[in-house]
């Protein structure tokens, strides 16, 4: 792993036994990503993106294969490991936002930092101003547009400052104007050296990435 | 942030759901104390009315259930069974016995069955053995018509010292000689007469409901008993005033049992409504518990989230049923009072106190604690890339 090198999966396998059926989710997978890359996971439904950012976001171990990120070796890890190692390294956004519908934006926000056991306040006020929630730092996300929440979720996100933010489908559920704010945000974050790894079908998304990685029956074509 | 902050908000998801559990926790707490309550306080008023406050260490009574015969010394009842007076002078020759209180006891209810009144005829004996029978206001019977009144019943009646009452049921007028002090216990509604005008009322001369002993020395009671047994004919008991208490909580038993096994039912429907709550609370936020994972949260701190969300739950059902509970024991001793076919003892049958608040409280909020344990390993055990490409 040369020093630029921050993710590096090593012929990575990932095998599902669904009842008789053995399901090749990704087959034979060497990616490296290097620090404050902005990447785009693209293919299809069913391709096995999503089994990819499990595995970069040490959600889930690989049947076969090695992974390294940021020097830590990962495939082997134990759970409380590998919990640890999420939460001081990794920032997860999703399509759904999975904000607690009763704590307010800014308790939201500060929520990851809770398992970290640091008092994080002032943090989160700082992240809501960023992403543009100032205002709405007390509502509830039930009172928040589409935009809005995933705003705040991308806040909650970059909490415990992780050096590494994955985001499934990240605009998704929302319409052009929102999708346009949030690339905004993941290309400032960018500039500041954060690696993003997205997994997208959106096509506006993909070009601002400054590199596509295509998956397509569990594997990577160049 | 704190881990309670989140919990406690997650009550507000379904506020409904969360109070309603919580009551059916309030239920079990309440039923706990009424019960314990009423345990405790029948216990203890049965032991105090005929062991503490009785100074009667023996009784010799007729042979026949012990259950009867508790309920005929302690109630009067209309038993054919009866103690002949004779048998008073053979026990008049035993040294270790400092008093003999011979009595007659019986009660008469009114013809619509409103009102009971119990009657005791009694010897001056009665002085020796009950150290708490002392006098209000005047004294001793002058005559065989007099009557000393209870001081509860002095009061309903409205009587003072030399007023006269009349027995409807007798057709008979009396003169009240004295009025007791008031002492908590059956005494304070009897009314006292003279042995033998007590034993001619009922058509009874010679003839008695038990006789009362107290003994100079208490400690050698098992041998005082049984040297009573070789003096009085076969057909005879002799019995302790603990044994007679213990002989009418032994009959209370049988109502301890139901009791208890309503605590039980309760407790069963409120576990169940719990795991129910917790476990629904669980799937419908798989997905969050699953984002949580995702950013670190471990499986003790999930299980703290959902435990502290139960805790919630069942300290304040638990705190609001004990309230309840012990509130209403009064209440509910009242009841019992009116149905309990066992001796009823004076004095409150109910007695709630800080110890059975403390053990109602924290014996309920234990249990609903321990019924979010399965739902809390539920949560932990939730597998975060599962659920989130699954759902």
């Amino acid at each position: 792993m040369n020093n630029s090198t921050f993710i590096q999966l090593e012929h990575v396998t990932k095998l599902y036994h669904r009842g008789p059926e053995t399901v090749h989710a990704l087959e034979d997978i060497t990616l490296t990503i290097g620090a404050g890359e902005y990447v785009a996971v693209v293919g299809h439904s069913g391709s096995g993106k999503t089994t990819l950012m499990n595995i970069l976001g040490c959600l889930d171990h690989p049947t076969r294969g090695r992974i390294v990120i940021n020097g830590h070796e990962l495939q082997h890890a134990a759970e409380k490991e590998l919990n640890r190692f999420r939460r001081q390294t990794i920032g997860f956004i999703f399509q759904q936002f999975f904000l607690i519908p009763t704590l307010n934006v800014i308790e939201n926000v500060e929520l990851p930092s809770l398992f970290t056991g640091i008092n994080k306040k002032d943090r989160a006020r700082q992240l809501v101003e960023m992403v543009g929630l100032g205002k709405r730092m007390r509502h509830l996300p039930g009172q928040l547009s589409g935009g809005e929440m995933q705003r705040a979720a991308i806040a909650r996100s970059l909490i415990n400052s992780p050096s590494i933010l994955l985001a499934d489908e990240p605009t998704g559920n929302l319409d052009s104007r929102n999708a346009e704010a949030i690339m905004g945000v993941f290309e400032k974050l960018n500039g500041e050296g954060m690696t993003i790894i997205v997994v997208t079908h959106n096509p506006d998304l993909v070009k601002r990435c400054s590199r596509t990685v295509h998956i397509d029956d569990g594997r990577i074509r160049t | 942030m704190t881990f309670t902050r989140v919990a406690f908000s997650n009550l507000r998801r379904n506020p409904v759901r969360s109070v309603l559990t919580g009551l059916s926790l309030a239920v079990s707490a309440a039923t706990l104390s009424v019960v314990l309550s009423l345990d405790k306080g029948y216990s203890s008023a049965v032991t105090n009315e005929l062991v503490n406050k009785t100074g009667v260490h023996l009784y010799v009574t007729k042979e026949g259930c012990p259950i009867e015969a508790a309920s005929v010394i302690a109630q009067g009842g209309l038993s054919p069974l009866y103690v002949e007076e004779s048998i008073v002078e053979r026990l008049k020759e035993l040294p270790e016995i400092e008093a003999i209180l011979p009595f007659k006891l019986f009660s008469i209810t009114t013809d619509d069955g409103s009102r009971t009144d119990i009657f005791m005829g009694v010897t001056e004996a009665i002085r020796t053995v009950k150290p708490d029978w002392q006098f209000q206001q005047g004294g001793w019977f002058e005559h065989d018509s007099s009557v000393i009144l209870g001081a509860e019943m002095a009061r309903i009646e409205n009587l003072g010292v030399g007023d006269r009452m009349y027995s409807e049921h007798f057709r008979r007028e009396f003169v009240v000689s004295g009025i007791l002090k008031r002492n908590y216990s059956q005494d304070d509604g009897t009314f006292f007469l003279p042995l033998a005008t007590a034993q001619r009322l009922v058509g009874r001369e010679g003839k008695l409901s038990a006789i009362a002993l107290k003994l100079k020395d208490i400690s050698p009671l098992d041998a005082s008993r049984n040297h009573l047994r070789s003096i009085v004919p076969a057909d005879y008991f002799v019995i302790g005033s603990r044994e007679l208490s213990e002989g009418i909580l032994r009959f209370f038993g049988s109502t301890r049992v139901i009791m208890m096994v309503m605590v039980v039912i309760a407790f069963i429907i409120s576990v169940f409504g719990i795991i129910n709550t917790m476990l629904m609370a669980v799937l419908e936020r798989r997905k969050e518990i699953a984002y949580l994972k995702c950013v670190g949260a471990g499986r003790r701190d999930l299980l703290m989230l959902i435990l502290l969300e139960t805790m919630a739950i069942a300290v304040m059902g638990s705190a609001l049923g004990t309230a309840a509970g012990i509130a209403l024991s009064p209440a509910f001793g009242g009841l019992m009072r009116k149905f309990l076919i066992a001796f009823v003892p004076s004095g409150a049958i109910a007695r709630p106190d800080a110890g059975i608040a403390i053990i109602a409280f924290l014996g309920c909020a234990a249990i609903g604690i321990a019924c979010a344990l399965y739902p809390a390993l539920r949560a932990a055990r939730i597998v975060p890339m599962e659920v989130l490409r699954n759902e």
